[in-house]
């Protein structure tokens, strides 16, 4: 069965764009969610295999957001949606469980290969 | 890949980020020290910059990028915030909303001057010197300075300090394995440093311990290097484990491990030794852990485009006539079993109606939200202090009246700006507050929204106004005594109007007026002024919640039946034909001892003329009023517009079509355009 991914971007068409590489990459989109807070209301309706998270966000940002998935579910796989300059956000995402990151402007093979490491 | 489908959403989605934008920077000029204004502008520019870089939209990002980081600047210190550093974030947001617009209409970011924003940022003049340099100019940002330390792939001569040799050996005293792997990541990988940092973080969680890596973690943060890291690992995994935990980590393209060697050397140790752990705590400094006093928005959202909302409420009414005819229909039969299904079916469809046309709802924000920057720049250019008032801004309305009084709203707030607010100087002497107030509101009345602009000036001069037509020729002298105050006001709205003397650059030359009248009535909706001089000019539109359903009263002429808008209708009466008189081969009726201009439909379509008993609907056009003479009245109904299509293009009397509960049309009569034509003739 494909993993099952939810989407967490505050900009509706980076969401538009992730979801479509996303399911070319044979994975399932179960889920968006547009801020922090949502996408931890949606973790743990949705309980996906998979969670891309945007840092910036308006209402909870991706690494507030990643810490409160980690309480739920310390066995979450999320990957970090940077932009470059986020570093020190993303080591941040990271020390509070984050998996891996993946950079804009998306790369199709790079967000592939993240998804498929991370499921590992 | 191709990104042309996601066009339509970028734009949709930059002006939107666009719009709130410009309010964040207005409350923070009204607020210089607003920490959370600063982070949403932050954080919306760097949304934006996201969304341009992805669509390759390589200037517009690297402008978003130089506003962002003036924004850090300002956020970590290094730069004072100024009124000039707001000018120029709103003169770069104008930039960014002119990309979008050259976008939107199949262009591209290519005139985007780039380097002329860039060179102001760094030529502001209260920017700190130091640290400054490096915060505000972005091509700075990625530019990698070659150091000494890059030299990591001749790894063999590398000679190990005594205190990473002393650890190495105490760990393989205590059966932990000590390995020197070499860490090669994708020669394209950005963001190194925290993709290194994510090797580090596995090893670490895997009970490992980095006790040495060339470059050093320093070096590592600050991205100098290339594309290998030499690390020395104390960890309790195999070799091959710890292979597979680090080849899995993204972008790492290739991994080499072997044993420590313990290099004796007399040499001194050259490096630090670096501290992992160190990595860690400096970055917790930068934890920024605020939680957002905005309301949290759970509810789900689709983007849908309007075209296809249109189909939809054109499907909606085709459903809703089929209905009709079906009842209609069966109402010959009398069957009892049908009736209740029926009814539900009524009901059903009703629901769906009101449903579709809350979809087409959208609060009037999405139209008034960009009024507070225009007036905070006309404030600005004309020198009046404006405080300027939005009430209602959730009251909502069709989007595609929305998409029309744009226009008319800008005409309306220039105009209190401009001509109605007057100079502090003489707000003062008339004993006003000296900062004018302007007020925008928007209510919803029944089925009509109401928006009202109204601002504290000085209100319309009456016997300036009169001077003015007689002199445009608006009105003849003879008719001056006659008029009424609504009347004077209502002259604001001709052609070629303008009471200010010295036009400005700000309200142009007296085209105000004139066109949120056209638009307006265009929308079937409605315009009156209210004015006291020395106290204030009130703009009030009607509009009505939608455009696709409207209130008519269907007549009947010549066995055709027509509709006419409600909105364009004052009263209806029966007369006989001794009402009508002729004056000056001009069909007219007395109407509350108003002498009232009468065309006579049937002859007006062809038919025979006048015979007894008929009906005379009065409409109201321009402030006057003009009488239709019908053979009967049939009801008030609901119609659903339907556009007449090309061929009756030239047929302006229509402005369209609706089709009836019995399946006949019923052709919805244009007031101004008929009053227009008829008189003509």
């Amino acid at each position: 069965m494909a993993k099952r991914v939810l989407i967490v971007d505050d900009a509706a068409f980076m969401r538009m764009l992730l979801k479509d590489i996303i399911i070319k990459g044979g994975y399932e989109v179960v889920g968006e969610a547009s801020n922090g807070a949502e996408a931890v209301e949606k973790y743990k309706e949705l309980k996906p295999d998979i969670v891309t998270m945007d840092i910036t966000m308006p209402d909870m940002n991706g690494i507030e957001a990643t810490k409160k998935i980690m309480e739920i579910d310390p066995n979450a796989n999320v990957i970090m949606c940077s932009a470059m300059g986020q570093q020190m956000m993303v080591v941040e995402a990271i020390q509070a469980g984050a998996k891996d990151f993946i950079v804009k402007p998306f790369q199709q093979g790079r967000v592939v290969e993240a998804l498929s490491k991370v499921g590992k | 890949m191709d990104m042309s489908q996601y066009l339509g959403v970028f734009v949709e989605e930059s002006k939107e980020n666009i719009q709130a934008l410009n309010n964040a920077v207005m409350e923070l000029e009204s607020n210089m020290s607003s920490k959370d204004a600063i982070d949403e502008i932050f954080r919306l520019m760097h949304t934006l910059k996201g969304s341009a870089a992805t669509m390759g939209f390589g200037k517009m990002s690297k402008m978003c990028h130089a506003l962002e980081n003036l924004l850090d600047s300002v956020r970590s210190g290094k730069a004072k915030l100024t009124e000039n550093l707001i000018d120029l974030l709103f003169m770069g947001i104008d930039k960014l909303d002119e990309v979008i617009l050259s976008i939107e209409n199949g262009g591209d970011d290519s005139d985007l001057n780039v380097e002329e924003i860039l060179n102001m940022i760094s030529n502001k003049p209260e920017s700190s010197e130091k640290g400054e340099k490096a915060s505000s100019s972005p091509s700075k940002d990625d530019v990698k300075e070659s150091s000494e330390s890059e030299s990591s792939e001749s790894e063999s001569d590398v000679v190990f300090s005594d205190a990473v040799r002393d650890v190495a050996q105490k760990a393989m005293q205590k059966g932990l394995n000590v390995y020197d792997l070499n860490v090669e990541l994708m020669k394209d990988s950005v963001m190194k440093s925290a993709r290194m940092y994510i090797v580090f973080h596995k090893i670490e969680e895997n009970g490992g311990q980095v006790i040495y890596s060339d470059p050093p973690v320093e070096e590592i943060e600050k991205e100098n290097f290339e594309t290998n890291v030499r690390l020395v690992t104390i960890t309790p995994m195999k070799m091959d484990e710890l292979h597979d935990l680090v080849i899995n980590v993204s972008e790492v393209q290739k991994v080499t491990i072997k044993p420590f060697e313990d290099k004796k050397s007399e040499e001194q140790e050259k490096k630090e030794n670096p501290h992992p752990e160190s990595v860690q705590k400096e970055e917790k400094e930068k934890v920024q852990s605020k939680a957002d006093k905005r309301r949290v928005k759970l509810t789900q959202s689709v983007r849908v485009d309007v075209e296809k909302l249109n189909t939809l409420m054109n499907l909606m009414a085709e459903l809703v006539i089929s209905r009709s005819r079906i009842e209609e229909t069966l109402k010959k039969y009398k069957i009892k079993e049908v009736d209740e299904s029926l009814s539900q079916l009524a009901r059903i469809t009703l629901d769906l109606q009101s449903t579709v046309m809350q979809i087409r709802m959208i609060p009037v924000s999405f139209v008034f939200d960009r009024f507070p920057r225009m007036v905070r720049d006309l404030s600005k250019n004309l020198g009046k202090k404006i405080n300027f008032v939005i009430e209602g801004r959730d009251t909502e309305l069709d989007r595609a009246v929305a998409d029309e009084i744009g226009e008319p709203l800008v005409h309306m707030i220039r105009n209190s700006i401009d001509h109605g607010i007057e100079s502090e100087k003489e707000r003062i002497g008339a004993g006003k507050p000296p900062v004018g107030k302007v007020t925008l509101s928007a209510r919803q009345e029944g089925d009509s929204v109401v928006i009202e602009v109204s601002d504290d000036g000085r209100g319309f001069n009456k016997e300036k106004i009169i001077r003015k037509a007689l002199n445009k020729g608006i009105i003849q002298e003879y008719e001056v005594a006659t008029m009424s105050q609504e009347e004077i006001l209502n002259l604001t709205f001709a052609p070629g109007f303008s009471t200010n003397e010295n036009s400005t650059e700000i309200s142009g030359r007296g085209v105000g007026m004139d066109v949120v009248k056209k638009v307006i009535e265009s929308l079937n909706g409605s315009v009156y002024i209210e004015s006291v001089e020395g106290k204030g000019t009130n703009v009030i539109l009607r509009l009505p919640l939608t455009l696709s359903i409207i209130q008519a009263l269907l007549v009947e002429v010549d066995k055709f039946v027509y509709a006419i808008p409600i909105s364009a209708i004052d009263s209806t009466l029966s007369l006989k034909e001794s009402d009508i008189k002729d004056v000056e081969g001009r069909k007219t009726a007395i109407i509350r001892g108003e002498i009232v201009p009468v065309v006579d439909l049937r002859s007006y379509f062809g038919a025979e003329s006048f015979d007894g008993q008929s009906e005379l609907v009065v409409t109201n056009y321009k402030s006057r009023k003009y009488g239709f003479i019908v053979d009967k009245l049939i009801g008030q109904q609901d119609i659903v517009i339907k556009a007449l299509g090309k061929l009756f293009r030239e047929t302006k009397e229509f402005s369209g079509g609706a089709i009836l509960g019995n399946g006949s049309i019923a052709l919805i009569i244009d007031v101004p355009s008929l009053v227009q034509k008829a008189l003509e003739r």
